[in-house]
């Protein structure tokens, strides 16, 4: 087969050398030749003197580092020109040398083992990524055999070789070819036994740099048993604490630490276990300090492949498996058995997280098969808190794996009668008395009941708070069967579950709950809480029903103010749900005196309690909630008139009588809904649309974290009412940052803004596009549009209760602090508010709208901050559709681009 | 001796106290801190801590450096736990001085007291090793809901109060170091440096805005040993360098956050108005004083971060005068030299953390402010303040790339021309507030031979 290139045939003049013990062994001179034959390529060297002596014959390998270079050695006779030199590894892990005569001829035979080798890595497919870095290396390194005597030396060389990528690989092909680890573990030993600590500390140097030079097969190596103790030996002296020495070796040999709950007969999967804890004791303990991220990640991906092994072989080892659930068996009286095999389930449940969603599945299945519900049960009741909480963790982890399996197994119980795993936990978590497993079973709780929680995803954004992870797939519609699960949750459990709530009926005193008791109620409040947010609609008739509001009232007349908090939280909730039935509820108990009450207890302290009343007083004001404005100052007002130390409560009554009489206020409509917040919301919102794509293109971990309140406006309302769930989705995004846009200039930068009412504004709509061509809106278009809101608002009702679904973004809010008589403010903000439909319109043309917005706000005067940022929001929005991936990791962990190093958190 | 004082002693030298203490401590925490007003009001003199990151040993010798909890009082601004191997022992201890001294330390949050970034960094991790549940875990993350989220001092004196400290060989005067003895005059003293064994390493004086004098103080002026940095570039001098200097009126209030300033903010009372008892959400105002930066931009900025935002001087000045505040310090981010002032001295980063991570390689400081009454009686002496008029002093070097706006390119630009006019303010014009003198402790990693090798503990048993 001819080759394309014109082969080398023409004889070069070539001296070959062989690397023999360190030095260059010259084999001799000849002519060398390069041949192609059936795809695989040659190189002859024909001896000079004697013309059918063979000198050299060797196939070009597609791997082997072939280098060019000058000459290397100053054996070589003659000072070399640049490049006359080829340099290889044979297959025999001999180092070889071609001195060409001629640097033609030495070009001419690199272009044939670059041919060839192209050739061969085109043949075999895709680069299979090792041959990638063979271009610059290669100066063959040679250590000598360790002794204490030469330790020094080597330490040296060592150091030297270090400092070079190129010196790095050598030496790492060096130690693995030549075995160094095994020679140089006796030595430590042998330096303890002369009491050489200088060699101790030469030795630990050396394993260090061994360990560091980041080499999978070293690192593999080192964790196995014949060396594994002489190694972290070494580690023992390190001589940055001269005078410490740790006690790796004592900790290691401890052979008590495995738990062979059942025996594993697989040997070499025991000894992956034993590896797998010798590489994590290498990474947390022997080298926490000093692991760079690259041995760092490699440290981790070890253990991982390890863990995936282990688990795999096990989950599909039946009678492993059979044995292993037998120890549940009523037969076995060995209780640290049993508790051992739940603390081993637990691990492995553990493991499985990390495992791909399938074979984690079949584990699972294969679990499940064994019996894993039974122990679940046996760990929940078990006595030692320590396995509830095991039991806790594996139930979770089974929930977050696949919550419809844990709903079809409960439905399996209701349906033959028998308990379901529901009802034990609420009975549980009603009895516990470890306050931390009681926390644990009242998230378990939420977990279960998160009609969100039956996506795979979910368990990537870990253990974190489980309200997070619920709020997350809130927009997701609810399947089916979950919304049957829902109901018969609340058919059959939730009263049991409130039990303790409803019992605080009559109850005289609030000022002797037990500490059980406290701990008890405040998780039942969050939980409510919880589910008043998840579950519509059938938690708010629930509540209605049993009138859980006066009962979480009672609370707030307690002593322990975090309960009193929690109480006052679960009425913020409630408010920002917008539902009237449940205000009305509230308002019928007169429960506002209770709040109140908390106000007048906390005044004018600056304490949480009373920030967080401040709260809930704002938001209703801020949100126009006429309903319960109406009541409170209707029912409250001397009390309200009292309250002066903020002027939260005045400027409550006067919004009162702004909604009242507006007319008497001298107020356009548009004071009343505060036009110029909404418009700084749209916008916001739409900024933090283009945000949420750079916090990693994720509505989710957007979600995750944004602002509860703004979430749920936009959830409700989607769910309710809106059939589309990209745009319910998009709203949501949109307006969940609605209290993030920075620079708003009037007022708007001020104030703590939340999310808003949904606001019917057809008109707005229609006159929205029609003044803002490019730049800045005519005055005769402002004044056009100013007058045909107030006409359109006069006939309204400030909050219409059910909005219409497709005004989802049009998110109105109220600016206190905005300055009333600031003419550029106002007309600054209108602008924005003309264009805020722009976020109405879904993601997709924020862009173009943004834009327009800007100059609108700047145009009038008052927005320079604005359109700045805005225009920052747009540059950033195309990035982050491309970086989305990386820009995710620098949001959840701030450590995107830093790394370990951290540029500083 | 009480419960207290024993886990006090046991978690001083390191060791751990029973899960059930924790949890005791935890409640008393939280009954404390739900008093605590979202700023928590705090009288000068006052020492105050940046980043601790779980750093034990570190703390140990920000306590020798700069005094004893209940001697000292000091306010920590967050971030104790992740990235090191001790966050437990450090967070506990803190709070179980909390608990002890309520009125001699205070601690706010930092964006690593949260469930979501400790599961990632470490804290959760580390309580699962030590405690074999996440009990403890859960303990400490209700404790972070209820920290305060900054912290105002009031009362800090603007001219520093005479130590019995020496000088350091290195020492560097900005004005002219033959002049100076440790007794000097310190009317006119703007910031001093101390290293770890109370030397002095640098003192700059305070200067008036005349554009003359608006350079820098000595550049390199800490270079040396002795536990000074060595790191090129003065402590703080990036950032006084371009300083206006801090002159005019009365001293006003300092703020203390963890990160920064909010959109949303824009006056102290407005943080009054939130309910921070939640995990720190990933938006909103919360969120920005513990996630956001200042940085050398107009206006702000999108965070690399992704949460928070970039903040400028326009945005400081304007917040700091609209407060009535001389200064704000924060921390949250690594500064190789412990601490830097930025624009004009009107905001300070403290980094408690040396050898953040074990190495970066960087030093650590704390900001102490002295009480105001302490220089009641201190004549001003005018002849030091004229000389310190009269000499001239090298220009600052513009940082290359980082010139007014020299970020912009994040797509800020764009909306420039557009938005000319606008509310930024006009800067120089506001008089703000003389800051505080500021006497800086600079101190090294703990000498590593004290507290043996750091390391994570080890997994007990196994089963896999």
């Amino acid at each position: 087969m001819a080759l394309a290139v014109p082969p080398a045939n023409d004889r070069k003049r070539v001296k070959v050398y062989e690397l023999k013990n360190g030095d260059w062994f010259d084999r001799g001179t000849g002519f060398c030749t390069g041949s192609l034959v059936n795809d695989e390529g040659r190189i002859y060297v024909q001896s000079e003197d004697e013309p059918n002596r063979t000198l050299l014959e060797t196939k070009v390998s597609k791997d082997d580092g072939y280098q060019k270079q000058q000459g290397m050695s100053p054996r070589f006779t003659k000072r070399l020109q640049p490049d006359t030199l080829i340099v290889w590894t044979e297959a025999s892990v001999t180092d070889m040398a071609l001195s060409f005569q001629e640097a033609e001829g030495c070009a001419a035979i690199w272009d044939f083992v670059s041919e060839v080798q192209s050739r061969q890595q085109a043949l075999s497919g895709p680069d299979d990524g090792l041959s990638d870095d063979v271009i610059d290396n290669l100066h063959p390194i040679m250590l000598p055999p360790p002794d204490l005597s030469n330790l020094a030396e080597v330490e040296n060389m060592m150091r030297a070789a270090n400092s070079t990528p190129a010196g790095r690989e050598a030496l790492s092909k060096f130690v693995v070819g030549a075995d160094y680890i095994t020679k140089l573990v006796p030595l430590v030993e042998m330096a303890e036994n002369s009491e050489s600590l200088a060699d101790l500390h030469r030795l630990c140097n050396i394993m260090k740099t061994l360990i560091l030079l980041n080499d999978t097969a070293i690192i593999e190596y080192v964790v196995t048993d014949d060396v594994v103790l002489g190694v972290v030996g070494a580690l023992e002296y390190d001589p940055d604490f001269p005078t410490h020495k740790a006690n790796h070796r004592q900790y290691l040999k401890d052979e008590s630490r495995f738990k062979e709950v059942v025996k594993i007969e697989d040997e070499g999967i025991r000894k992956k276990i034993h590896f797998t804890y010798r590489l994590q004791y290498l990474k947390d303990v022997v080298l926490a300090r000093i692991l760079d991220d690259p041995t760092f990640s490699v440290l981790n991906s070890l253990i991982f492949f390890h863990q995936v092994d282990i688990v795999q072989h096990l989950q599909s080892n039946v009678i492993f498996l059979k044995e292993l659930f037998s120890i549940f068996s009523p037969q076995v009286t060995d209780q640290q058995r049993k508790k051992d095999a739940v603390l081993f389930i637990q691990q492995c449940c553990a493991i499985a997280k990390s495992l791909q969603a399938n074979s984690r599945a079949q584990l699972y299945q294969n679990f499940i098969t064994g019996g894993l519900f039974g122990v679940i049960t046996f760990a929940l009741r078990h006595q030692d808190a320590a396995v509830r909480v095991a039991g806790t963790d594996i139930l979770v982890a089974l929930i977050d794996h696949d919550a419809l399996m844990m709903r079809s197994q409960i439905f399996k119980a209701l349906n033959e009668k028998t308990k379901p795993l529901t009802d034990t936990l609420i009975e549980l978590l009603l009895v516990e008395v470890d306050l931390g497993v009681k926390a644990q079973m009242a998230d378990a709780i939420k977990v279960l009941l998160d009609p969100g929680a039956n996506t795979a995803s979910m368990e990537t954004l870990g253990r974190a708070n489980n309200e997070y992870l619920a709020r997350i797939q809130r927009a997701t519609p609810m399947v089916p069967q979950t919304d049957t699960f829902i109901q018969k949750f609340y058919e059959e459990s939730a009263r049991k579950l409130f039990q303790p709530l409803k019992d605080l009926e009559g109850r005289e005193r609030m000022d002797n709950l037990t500490v059980q008791e406290v701990s008890l109620y405040s998780h039942l409040v969050e939980v409510l809480s919880f589910f008043l947010r998840q579950h519509t609609p059938r938690s708010r008739l629930f509540v209605l029903s049993e009138d859980y509001a006066s009962r979480v009232a009672q609370l707030m007349s307690c002593p322990e103010k975090h309960l009193k908090l929690s109480a006052l939280k679960y009425f913020r909730v409630v408010f920002s749900l917008h539902e009237e039935h449940l205000n009305r509820q509230i308002m019928q108990n007169k429960l506002f005196t209770n709040i109140l009450n908390i106000v007048y207890e906390t005044m004018p302290r600056d304490n949480l309690l009373n920030s967080a009343c401040l709260e809930l007083f704002e938001y209703i004001k801020r949100e126009s909630v006429r309903q319960l404005i109406d009541h409170i100052v209707e029912n409250h007002r001397d009390r309200l008139k009292t309250i002066t130390y903020v002027d939260t409560f005045q400027s409550l009554i006067l919004r009162y009588e702004q909604l009242h009489h507006p007319e008497e206020y001298g107020l356009t409509t548009q004071d009343i809904e505060g036009p110029a917040a909404a418009a700084a919301a749209a916008a916001a919102a739409a900024a933090a649309a283009n945000r949420g794509v750079i916090n990693g293109g994720g509505q989710r971990w957007q979600a995750g974290l944004k602002d509860i309140d703004a979430e749920e406006e936009a959830y409700f309302n989607g769910s309710d009412d809106e059939p589309d769930e990209e745009a319910a989705a998009a709203a949501a995004a949109s307006v969940a940052a609605a209290g993030q846009q920075p620079g708003m200039p009037n007022g708007a930068a001020g104030a703590p803004l939340r999310p808003l009412v949904n606001y019917p504004d057809d008109e707005d709509d229609a006159m929205d596009m029609l003044p803002e061509i490019d730049g800045v809106p005519s005055a005769a278009a402002q004044q056009q549009q100013q007058q045909r809101q107030r006409q359109h608002r006069r006939g309204e009702t400030p909050v219409p209760q059910t909005p219409p679904p497709e005004r989802l973004s049009e998110k109105r809010r109220r600016e206190e602090d905005e300055d009333e008589d600031d003419e550029l403010g106002r007309l600054s903000g209108q602008a924005k508010r003309r264009s805020s439909t722009g976020s109405a319109g879904g993601v997709g043309g924020n862009g173009v709208r943004l834009r327009r917005k800007g100059t609108g706000g700047g145009g009038s005067g008052g927005g320079g901050a604005g359109p700045k940022k805005i225009a920052i929001s747009l540059a950033v929005k195309s990035q982050g559709v491309a970086g989305a991936g990386t820009e995710m990791e620098g949001g959840a962990g701030e450590d995107g681009g830093g790394g370990r190093e951290g540029d500083g958190d | 001796m009480s419960d207290l004082d024993k886990a006090i002693a046991l978690l001083r030298a390191c060791r751990l106290i029973p899960e059930n203490q924790v949890r005791e401590l935890c409640y008393k925490a939280r009954e404390l801190l739900i008093e605590e007003g979202n700023v928590v009001g705090v009288d000068a003199p006052v020492t105050i801590c940046g980043d601790i990151h779980g750093q034990f040993h570190d703390l140990m010798e920000l306590f020798r450096v700069g005094g004893d909890v209940p001697d000292t009082n000091y306010l920590f601004m967050g971030d104790f736990v992740d990235r090191g191997f001790y966050s437990l022992e450090s967070f506990l201890l803190l709070l179980c001085l909390k608990v002890r001294y309520p009125d001699r330390i205070t601690l706010i949050r930092g964006n690593h007291e949260s469930r979501q970034i400790t599961t990632v960094y470490g804290f959760y991790d580390e309580c699962l090793r030590k405690y074999g549940s996440a009990n403890v875990w859960r303990y400490c993350c209700e404790v972070f809901d209820y920290l305060a989220l900054g912290a105002l001092v009031s009362g800090a004196a603007t001219n520093l109060e005479p130590t019995s400290a020496t000088l350091a060989d290195t020492f560097v005067d900005t004005d002219d170091s033959q002049s100076s003895t440790p007794a000097t005059d310190y009317a006119d003293i703007d910031i001093e440096v101390l290293n770890a064994n109370n030397e002095i390493l640098s003192r700059y004086r305070r200067r008036d805005r005349d554009p003359l004098m608006s350079s820098s103080p000595v550049r390199g002026g800490m270079s040396g040993s002795n536990g000074a940095p060595r790191a090129a570039g003065a402590a703080g001098t990036g950032a006084t360098a371009d300083s206006g200097g801090s002159a005019s009126n009365d001293g006003g209030a300092v703020l203390c956050v963890h990160g920064g300033l909010s959109p949303l903010i824009d006056t102290i009372d407005k943080i009054r108005l939130l309910d921070r008892k939640q995990e720190v959400p990933h938006e909103g105002a919360m969120c920005d004083l513990l996630w956001s930066d200042p940085d050398e931009i107009d206006g702000w900025g999108l965070s690399p971060r992704g949460a928070g935002f970039l903040f400028g001087a326009d945005i400081v000045k304007c917040f700091n005068h609209r407060n009535d505040l001389s200064l704000i310090a924060r921390a949250h981010q690594l500064v190789m030299e412990g601490f830097k002032e930025m624009f004009d001295a009107t905001i300070v980063t403290v980094w408690s953390a040396p050898n953040y991570c074990y190495r970066c390689g960087n030093v650590a400081a704390i900001l102490e402010l002295a009480e105001d009454g302490s220089n009641a009686g201190f004549a001003r002496s005018n002849g030091d303040a004229g000389r310190s008029r009269g000499l001239p002093m090298p220009m600052p070097m513009p940082m290359p790339g980082i010139g007014p706006g020299g970020l912009q390119g994040q797509g800020q630009g764009q909306g420039q021309g557009q938005g000319g006019g606008g509310l930024i303010p006009r800067q120089m014009d506001i008089g703000h507030r003389m800051a505080p003198g500021r006497r800086y402790r600079v101190f090294e990693a703990a000498p590593q031979d004290s507290r043996g090798m750091p390391a994570k503990k080890p997994v007990a048993d196994y089963f896999l």
